[in-house]
């Protein structure tokens, strides 16, 4: 790659211009990536987090948790059956609570579940709850920054019901709240008419094949199932949030293709007198093209590391500020589409470097 | 026939097809031995290109033969006609074409790694013939930074650089003043008769033709040679 780097060196200024322009757009893309992830989980990472392949709800809900409701028949229906798959109900109640004592208010998701099921959160701080103790419940340790500690006593706005925080979890959210656990027995309280005795959910998680999965829906009545990805889309909110920044990545990808294809292909048409003086003193067209290649792969690699670690300093220095989430194999992909993305941005130079004739390079006083 | 650098039998070159196909090159023999260095000289249009072209591999001709040593090399593959250039024939362009990236010892140590040739022989190679062509002190700087004369010196120093059998020369003093363009070839067949290789230089200077040893003609694509050259 003899050409290739001296060329690099030589034209410095316009390869650094070039370079910044490729690591502004890559630390973008990243950087949306990462905000994109982030607010996913912060919108539904109960959801994301759930140890259940399908989501059984009410028919014509629309894959929305919060319009299914489920009649404790259904339930003993999805769980008698044959093949024991593992099922378990869940009811989801978006509300308002305060502190006790407090004026301040805070949106919160109540997930009423099964606490020795599947459903189960994972408890950072304290104690896990049991199924009979209706006072307890276990919040996402987002709600620690709000003041919350454990032993507080939160109130439900709207229907009076208190209750004591006995535990904190992670990860725990749904549609950008901060998703709180109760057994069913404190799910009771939250119900609009708590002297009416049948229980209400509004999702059974289940585990199976999608061949059992077909059969269960054909069996049962009034039900439909949705996988855990339709029922991140179904979250309010969710599906326009994330559209609108995969939209943003996309088009950032596709500017990257044509600001690298627009670049090297106006160098190429420079030098392509040069060209065809390598090609005529006997440079083989793979020779040019690995040149080129390699000037592309060279720029773009350095340019993506630069932004990799731009991307993960401003994620330190924003943390905790903005939602944002970016694993390393995330950052791995973007990294992998954005080499073949810049790589495509090269075809058009490739095309003319192999079409360039040697013996323009006779007869021609450039 | 072996001592001979490059043999044309009968090479014409036509262009385009049928009806509108155009005779460029009629019927062209001609018989380079090692040592000689030739001008060709001629109109513009006479087809001196196209001579340069066939006689360079760059162009397969339409009819004809021809030899390099003992290789026939009337039409190869295009890698391998890539091949022969680089390693058989060198080539010196009008105003020199350097590449403008590289500093004058790059330019000639590129003809060796094209070659597929490491190490510390072919910068040995180098450093010699920039001295030969003094040009040791100007060794690390790039073209743009030579004056005409330096950079048509690198020129022919890259063309030997991977001794080649045969030169060609595409009017190489079209940009320089005579008293340089005279230095130039000078060097250019110095260094054929002490290598005793060939040289071709297509030239409309005929001032310089005192320095060659066959001036040969080409008016609308026929070939004439003068054995003696003329002074004018």
């Amino acid at each position: 790659m003899f050409l290739a780097l001296r060329e690099l060196q030589h034209a410095k200024l316009r390869y650094l211009l070039i370079g910044f322009i490729m690591v502004l757009i890559a630390w973008l893309v990243l950087f949306v990536t990462g905000l994109a992830q982030g607010l996913s989980s912060d919108n539904a990472s109960s959801i994301q987090n759930m140890k259940a392949d399908y989501l059984v709800l009410q028919e014509e809900s629309d894959h929305r948790i919060n319009r299914s409701v489920l009649t404790g028949e259904i339930w003993n229906e999805v769980q008698s059956r044959p093949g024991g798959n593992p099922a378990t109900p869940l009811g989801v109640h978006m509300n308002t609570l305060t502190k006790e004592g407090s004026a301040a208010k805070f949106d919160v998701a109540f997930f009423a579940i099964d606490v020795e099921s599947m459903l189960a959160p994972r408890v950072v701080e304290g104690t896990m709850i049991s199924n009979t103790d209706a006072d307890l419940v276990m919040a996402d340790r987002s709600l620690k920054e709000d003041g919350y500690r454990l032993g507080d006593r939160i109130v439900d706005q709207a229907t009076g019901a208190t209750f004591t925080i006995a535990a904190f979890t992670e990860g725990q959210s749904f549609s950008h709240a901060p998703v709180i656990h109760m057994n069913f027995e404190g799910w009771k309280a939250l119900q609009p008419n708590p002297a009416k005795p049948a229980p209400i959910y509004n999702a059974i998680a289940w585990n199976g094949t999608p061949e059992q999965k077909e059969a269960l829906v054909r069996d049962v009545s009034g039900i439909e199932m949705i996988t855990k990805e339709e029922a991140l889309q179904g979250i309010p909110g969710f599906q326009e949030e994330q559209g609108s920044l995969t939209m943003m990545i996309v088009f950032l990808f596709v500017i990257a293709a044509f600001v690298l294809a627009v670049f090297f292909y106006v160098m190429t048409i420079q030098k392509i007198n040069q060209f065809g003086v390598l090609k005529a003193i006997g440079a083989g067209t793979g020779y040019l093209v690995r040149s080129l290649i390699f000037q592309v792969l060279t720029l773009t690699i350095v340019s993506l590391a630069i932004s990799i670690g731009l991307t993960y300093g401003v994620s330190l220095l924003l943390s905790g500020i903005v939602p944002f989430s970016l694993t390393p194999s995330v950052v791995l992909l973007c990294s992998l589409l954005f080499l073949a993305v810049s790589l495509m941005g090269s075809l058009l130079s490739l095309y003319r470097v192999i079409k360039i004739d040697a013996i323009e390079a006779i007869g021609r006083a450039a | 026939m072996t001592s001979s650098k490059l043999l044309m039998d009968q090479v014409s070159k036509e262009f385009g097809d049928g009806e509108t196909s155009a005779k460029v090159l009629d019927n062209i023999s001609l018989d380079i031995k090692g040592g000689e260095f030739v001008a060709v000289v001629g109109p513009s249009g006479s087809g001196k290109s196209t001579f340069l072209s066939i006689a360079g591999a760059l162009l397969s001709p339409t009819r004809g033969r021809i030899w390099m040593g003992d290789q026939e090399v009337t039409r190869l593959p295009a890698k391998q006609m890539n091949q022969l250039r680089l390693r058989h024939i060198g080539f010196v362009f009008q105003s020199s074409n350097l590449i403008p990236y590289l500093t004058v010892r790059d330019q000639l140590l590129l003809m060796a790694k094209l070659a597929n040739q490491h190490g510390q022989e072919p910068q040995r190679r180098a450093d010699d013939l920039l001295h030969r062509l003094g040009l040791s002190h100007r060794k690390s700087r790039h073209p743009e930074s030579l004056s005409g004369g330096e950079r048509q010196r690198v020129a022919i120093a890259r063309a030997w650089m991977n001794d080649p059998e045969l030169i060609l020369a595409d009017e190489p003093t079209a940009s320089l003043d005579s008293e340089r363009g005279r230095t130039v070839v000078q060097m250019l067949a110095d260094e054929v008769k002490l290598r005793r290789k060939a040289a071709i230089m297509v030239t409309h200077d005929k001032r310089m033709l005192d320095l060659c040893d066959r001036v040969v003609y080409i008016e609308d694509g026929k070939l004439s040679e003068r054995t003696q050259p003329i002074v004018l």
